[in-house]
């Protein structure tokens, strides 16, 4: 969630009043995601951005300036196919649409200002959060967390219905879109916009898989943690871009861990010492992926294991074990490859 | 399978004393630097006398009945005796001895649990 909008709800002045523009669609090449969002104050103040900047930028700080002083909603339309700078190469093309939208603070009530606090909660607590509003009628704004749970209301019963859907849809891949929803009232179209925690990536076991792990995660944007009982095996010379190196009696570690559906938890020490423990730990944990590094029949020893134990062979069904997708790779890198394409395709839903 | 190795699964799969010991009052915490293994000893000491001891371990199956025989082993007795504590009375309990590069997986939680005794000696 965009930090200026955050720090707005959380500091303005029950008086205060900003206009919010979001970029809510984009078709062609643009540099900015579907969500960037700018946030414009009533003093000309600016936060963030929708845009590739320039021209465009100034038509949505124009618009919005005009709605912070008078109030309403506006969906703009904007192409970036500038003649003269797509003669000479300097244009990607295509073409955006930004809604900007008055907020004043949550405690006024504003719809949108509520639905966005709601979402942030959510996120406190490390869940997932959609905030949904109409983009060809009047205001109105839906929260609905990962749990289904909902805030405020798109002011129809069956569009708030068939809105919590689709963003529990969206929240399973994470993108913010726009789409078109028919229900008993008619056809609406609606943006959701998907908020979610930070990926990371809980990584047992701090070997050269590990190190490979930390280069592949960083490239996703994902938070690493490395943990292993060795301070000689998981130090700041092995895993320099490493965001956490937590040594010590890992299961203890990784319980101090918040679980969520962000989390891909990968035990990559190959040891028995540290995997039962930890797997003691997170088999019935809501942790988004849990994979164990081994062969097959070390994989189902485990679960033997683990099965007397107590746990059910639903929960056993959650370990990912021989961990991967099969790309045929050997080396600890082509290994880690495959560990973090087997994440990205468990988020994405391509894989149970 | 040996005596020792079935003595070893069997506490492994099953080990006493595991778990953390509420209103403890000396504890220590070991590690093998180069495998690995983790443990913690804490220790319930009255008038001298380890009255209860548990432990926490990720770590192998020879650490962890290491672990399981010494706690039951430490229980009931005084604190000077835990010098008596060697290597060779946990060979005695398990039936045998490890393999020559794993005396170190064994001795671990000995070591560490000797180590608890004396912070309470020492506080």
């Amino acid at each position: 969630m965009a930090r200026h909008l955050i720090d707005w709800l959380d500091s303005a002045a029950s008086d205060d009043a900003a206009a919010l523009a979001t970029l809510v669609s984009a078709s062609g090449s643009t540099s900015k995601k579907i969500g960037a969002k700018m946030l414009v104050g009533r003093d000309g103040e600016l936060a963030g951005g929708v845009t590739i900047g320039g021209c465009v930028d100034a038509q949505v700080i124009a618009a919005a300036d005009e709605i912070v002083a008078h109030g309403g909603r506006r969906l703009l339309g904007i192409s970036l196919d500038d003649d003269e700078a797509w003669e000479i190469g300097l244009t990607c093309g295509g073409s955006v649409e930004v809604l900007i939208e008055r907020i004043r603070p949550p405690s006024t009530g504003d719809a949108t200002a509520v639905a966005y606090r709601a979402a942030h909660r959510a996120l406190d607590l490390g869940a997932g959060a959609a905030v949904v509003r109409v983009l060809d009628g009047a205001g109105g704004a839906l929260a609905i967390n990962e749990h289904g749970t909902r805030a405020g209301t798109l002011g129809d019963a069956s569009l708030d219905d068939a809105a919590a859907d689709i963003a529990r849809e969206a929240l399973r891949t994470g993108h913010s879109q726009s789409v078109t929803l028919t229900t008993t009232s008619g056809e609406h179209r609606v943006y959701v916009d998907c908020l979610v925690p930070v990926a990371r990536l809980l990584i047992v076991g701090a070997g050269e898989i590990a190190m490979a792990l930390v280069r592949f995660a960083n490239e996703l944007g994902m938070h690493t943690i490395v943990v292993d009982g060795r301070d000689r095996y998981a130090s700041r010379e092995r895993f320099g871009d490493a965001d956490e190196i937590r040594v010590g009696m890992p299961s203890e570690i990784v319980a101090g861990i918040t679980p969520n559906s962000r989390l891909a938890v990968v035990l990559v020490a190959h040891d028995y010492k540290y995997d039962l423990p930890v797997l003691r730990q997170l088999l019935r944990a809501p942790v988004g992926y849990l994979g164990l590094l081994g062969s097959k029949r070390r994989g189902a020893a485990m679960r033997d294991l683990l099965r007397a134990d107590g746990f059910t062979d639903a929960e056993l069904a959650r370990i990912h074990t021989p961990i991967g997708l099969d790309l045929g790779g050997r080396s600890p890198a082509e290994v880690a490859l495959s560990i973090i394409a087997e994440i990205v395709a468990v988020r994405t839903g391509k894989r149970p | 399978m040996s005596a020792f190795r079935a003595a070893v699964l069997e506490h492994f799969r099953h080990p006493r004393n595991r778990g953390a010991l509420a209103g403890a009052n000396a504890s220590a915490d070991g590690a093998n630097a180069l495998c690995g293994d983790r443990v913690r000893i804490e220790l319930l000491i009255e008038q001298g006398r380890i009255v209860d001891a548990r432990f926490t371990a990720d770590g192998c199956a020879v650490c962890i009945a290491s672990a399981s025989v010494a706690t039951e082993w430490a229980r009931g007795r005084s604190l000077s005796d835990m010098s008596i504590l060697q290597t060779s009375i946990v060979h005695e309990l398990l039936g045998g001895a490890p393999a020559p590069g794993r005396e170190r997986c064994l001795s671990l939680p000995l070591d560490t649990l000797r180590r608890a005794a004396d912070t309470s000696r020492t506080s």
